[in-house]
């Protein structure tokens, strides 16, 4: 074997042996550890018998009691999050992609995004100080009578939201934003040129352009504060379980453990799920559109006639 | 038509920016200002003083999770970038088709909670105390998401004759790694190790769970400072977080017009 060949060989293997811990981290910290979350939730303990036996009691007991509704409430209250922040940071992200001049665009955008870089705990606690019982707003609304003395702004599904929204809108602003900087401005003047007012315009071109990047806030948005924990309990107080805090009180407080596990891996499912719609939906749209340009290359095919 | 047209540029967009910033920095600006207040309210002021952050800094608990912050970001940091870019490296030269770094993007993608139980679990099962070491394991799995990526992104910008080049010229393949590889990369290793650092300070979730009974980040002790109510040092505390972070987002920043020139070059 000549040398070049062994140093072929050897780099191969070495170049092996070096990708390994990365993938040895992913598997020995995220997949057996989910594999043993499934063990947890099939498998039961007999203690007459001293024997295991596999068993779906408790994905029974999700599904037929009140965690089925902290799922749906937790999804509920990501999809409103979700949506509350699309509301707010398209337009932002419009007027910040294309009417702000060049030279504000940066700072703009850094100041945007620097809450975010921040803790959450920090973002959370600074609602918490504003709204709290003696805080700056409650005072104030008491002082014009627009609340009872004893009214709390805290502990309640309204504060929860704002809490949510104001923690994660930059993460829709940001891809939006992204996609709308990098879109061709020729587009927007051949549709003026062909005689589409402002409004088509956005409705024609410019929305389903910014799709990718819709489609990307809505998940940076929606998955982590479907899994939110902090924020509805330090905002929400005790009185409203969602799944992250669901989990929490089976895994460190009651130590449930085997329904805890039932309850995360049903709870992943819905983002997974989420995710495999909005997947089907783009394959489906550019389905459609291909469909649509193929129809009309065959039309102009068999009509050949028409333009000679 | 006309004037509902001026009316959606000049008034609603501009409006909808003042009320994102409003939302997002109301807050926070009430957080920073009452750090300075002298008396222990959160209406009144009564006068500039430094005394939450004297007794910030004389606080054992505080320093002390500072302290396991800080092993632990530094260490997530350290391990992250070397384990992500022996993969990268590895990888590209190895000629396997990179398909199998897709698979980090499911750290970032699951809800963090669902990574916090994993590790709680698998820690749990084979009886390993909760402390650094699950800490550090939480924290590496998510900076791994986020390094995989950036790295990647950069090293398919290079160009592939540099490191031919070099190895063409009889360097080895680990000089090739030194001498070449790792200058061409620095950028987005830089801003991709930043991304981590803060990542791991600022992480609540996995902390939360993973950190056991003997060790407690900063972000663990916030959040059992905030369970018992208001209290200026927190204040303090969350205004040191917000300095920190302004000056590594001002270095990331900086570090992102590197790169550009880097990349225009």
């Amino acid at each position: 074997m000549s040398m070049k060949a062994f140093r072929k060989i050897f780099a191969d293997e070495l170049s092996f042996v070096f990708s390994c811990p990365a993938i040895l981290w992913q598997s020995v910290f995220l997949y057996v550890p989910f594999l043993l979350l499934v063990g947890y939730s099939i498998t039961d303990f007999n203690e007459t018998t001293g024997t295991w036996f596999l068993t779906l009691a408790y994905y029974k007991q999700i599904f037929a009691s009140l965690y089925i509704q902290i799922i749906f409430r937790s999804f509920f209250l990501a999809a409103l999050t979700a949506a509350i922040c699309f509301a707010i940071a398209y337009p932002v992200a419009y007027f910040l992609a294309l009417k702000v001049p060049k030279r504000f665009k940066t700072i703009l955008l850094f100041t945007l995004i620097f809450p975010s870089w921040t803790s959450l705990i920090v973002q959370v606690y600074a609602w918490f100080f504003l709204l709290e019982q003696n805080g700056i707003i409650s005072t104030v609304l008491r002082f014009f009578h627009l609340i009872s003395p004893t009214q709390h702004l805290l502990n309640n599904y309204f504060t929860i939201v704002v809490g949510m929204v104001s923690c994660f809108l930059p993460f829709m602003i940001l891809p939006i934003y992204a996609v709308l900087e990098k879109m061709e401005k020729h587009y927007l003047e051949s549709s003026a040129d062909l005689g589409a007012n402002r409004f088509e315009t956005f409705r024609r071109v410019i929305f389903p352009m910014s799709l990718p990047g819709v489609y990307a806030g809505v998940m940076l948005v929606f998955i982590p504060s479907f899994g939110e924990f902090a924020i509805p309990t330090l905002l929400g107080g005790a009185k409203y379980i969602f799944w992250g805090s669901a989990i929490v009180d089976k895994f460190l407080r009651s130590r449930d453990w085997r329904l805890g596990s039932a309850l995360v891996i049903v709870g992943i499912m819905l983002p997974v799920l989420l995710t495999a719609i909005v997947y089907a939906f783009k394959k489906i749209r550019i389905y459609l559109v291909t469909r649509k340009s193929k129809q009309y290359a065959d039309y102009l095919s068999t009509h050949k006639e028409l333009w000679g | 038509m006309v004037e509902n047209r001026k009316y959606m540029g000049q008034f609603f967009m501009p409006l909808m920016v003042a009320v994102a910033y409003l939302f997002l920095y109301l807050p926070i600006f009430v957080l920073v200002l009452f750090s300075f207040n002298n008396a222990n309210c959160s209406v009144a002021w009564a006068g500039f003083s430094l005394k939450w952050y004297q007794k910030l800094v004389s606080s054992p608990e505080i320093l002390d999770a500072l302290q396991a912050s800080l092993i632990v970001a530094l260490s997530t940091t350290f391990l992250s970038l070397l384990i992500g870019t022996c993969f990268i490296v590895a990888s590209r030269w190895g000629g396997r088709s990179s398909l199998f770094s897709n698979v980090f993007y499911v750290n970032i993608l699951l809800p963090e909670i669902v990574l916090a139980i994993g590790i709680l679990s698998i820690f749990t099962f084979f009886q390993l105390p909760l402390g650094y070491g699950s800490l550090i394991a939480g924290h590496t799995l998510l900076g791994l998401g986020f390094v995989i990526p950036i790295v990647r992104a950069r090293f398919c910008e290079l160009d592939p004759v540099l490191t031919e080049a070099s190895l063409d010229m009889g360097a080895t393949y680990w000089q090739t790694f030194l001498h070449v590889l790792i200058p061409l990369l620095m950028p987005s290793l830089l801003a991709s190790g930043l991304l981590v650092f803060t990542l791991s300070m600022d992480d609540f979730l996995i902390s939360f769970f993973c950190s056991g009974p003997t060790v407690q980040t900063l972000s663990v002790y916030v959040y059992s400072m905030i369970r018992t109510g208001v209290d200026p040092m927190i204040n303090a505390i969350s205004t040191c977080f917000l300095v920190i972070s302004s000056l590594l987002v001002f270095l990331l920043c900086s570090l992102k017009v590197v790169d550009q020139v880097l990349g225009h070059d």
